[in-house]
């Protein structure tokens, strides 16, 4: 459907609902991959901005996505997330994050990214994560 | 527009107009509770809504919580547009396959040019997120 930008390849996705609202796109080498993806009229809302049910579910993904890959794909769930939407990202923006794994204990892992669009910050989130089995 | 689908209660009516919305949806509002202190939206958890565990994906719930707190803060500030600042949510349980998921707002205190609110997500009478949020009133009326 779109491009894929240059630098990324296309992320393999198995959620169903992200399947539905994306390609997500990443580069880099495993443990410190880079995420984006090309908004579209999909993801605005009637305003034509992109909306934070977006961002959040990209944020999600892509969190998600660092914690599997630093823990070689154990199973773990969203506990909380926490967001800050700072500035509007409109329909043909790349939104892009790098997402940083900020600790890791037993059974939690705490992560955070800064979502950018032309190096700007337009969206924070942290979210807490549960490795399913872990006491 | 459709006939509304199996258990959507009494009142039940179309949210989703366009957009992501849309695309995500359809949602639905549901009349107010509480004498109008509570604001209610409804949707029914499709293919495209879950994750590959089975589940409800926890993107899908913060966009419905994002678009009950957004509808929310457009119903009581009567302002065209509001923004999202911030949200926090917690996923304290999941969601599961034709479930019918019902998001239920408070506003905690609303300011000429802010509302804070507190919300939940709820299948029945299990409780799946909760979560507070803070608007700006874009444009106040």
């Amino acid at each position: 459907m779109s491009a894929v930008p240059a630098g990324f390849v296309e992320t393999k996705l198995v959620d169903p609902f992200e399947i539905y609202v994306g390609p997500i796109f990443d580069s880099g080498a495993l443990g410190s991959r880079r995420f984006a993806f090309l908004a579209d009229e999909r993801h605005v809302n009637m305003r034509g901005i992109v909306h934070g049910g977006m961002l959040m579910t990209f944020a999600d993904l892509t969190l998600g996505q660092a914690v599997w890959d630093m823990t070689n794909n154990a199973p773990s769930v969203t506990l909380n997330m926490q967001t800050q939407f700072l500035r509007a990202a409109k329909a043909g923006d790349l939104v892009e994050v790098l997402p940083q794994i900020v600790r890791r204990t037993r059974a939690l892992i705490f992560a955070r990214g800064d979502f950018t669009v032309r190096g700007e910050i337009v969206f924070t989130a942290a979210s807490v994560w549960k490795l399913l089995g872990q006491n | 527009m459709g006939e509304l689908p199996d258990g959507l209660p009494e009142g039940a009516e179309l949210a989703s107009i366009g957009g992501f919305n849309l695309f995500v949806g359809p949602l639905y509002r549901l009349p107010d509770s509480h004498e109008g202190a509570v604001k209610r939206f409804a949707f029914v958890a499709a293919e495209k809504h879950m994750n590959a565990a089975g589940s409800v994906h926890g993107g899908m719930l913060m966009t419905f919580m994002d678009v009950a707190m957004s509808r929310t803060s457009r119903l009581i500030s009567g302002a065209p547009a509001c923004s999202t600042v911030s949200l926090t949510c917690d996923f304290v349980g999941p969601g599961r396959l034709g479930e019918l998921i019902e998001a239920r707002v408070r506003v905690t205190r609303q300011t000429r040019t802010m509302v804070f609110m507190s919300g939940e997500l709820a299948a029945g009478q299990r409780t799946l997120m909760v979560g507070t949020g803070l608007w700006k009133i874009a444009e106040p009326a």
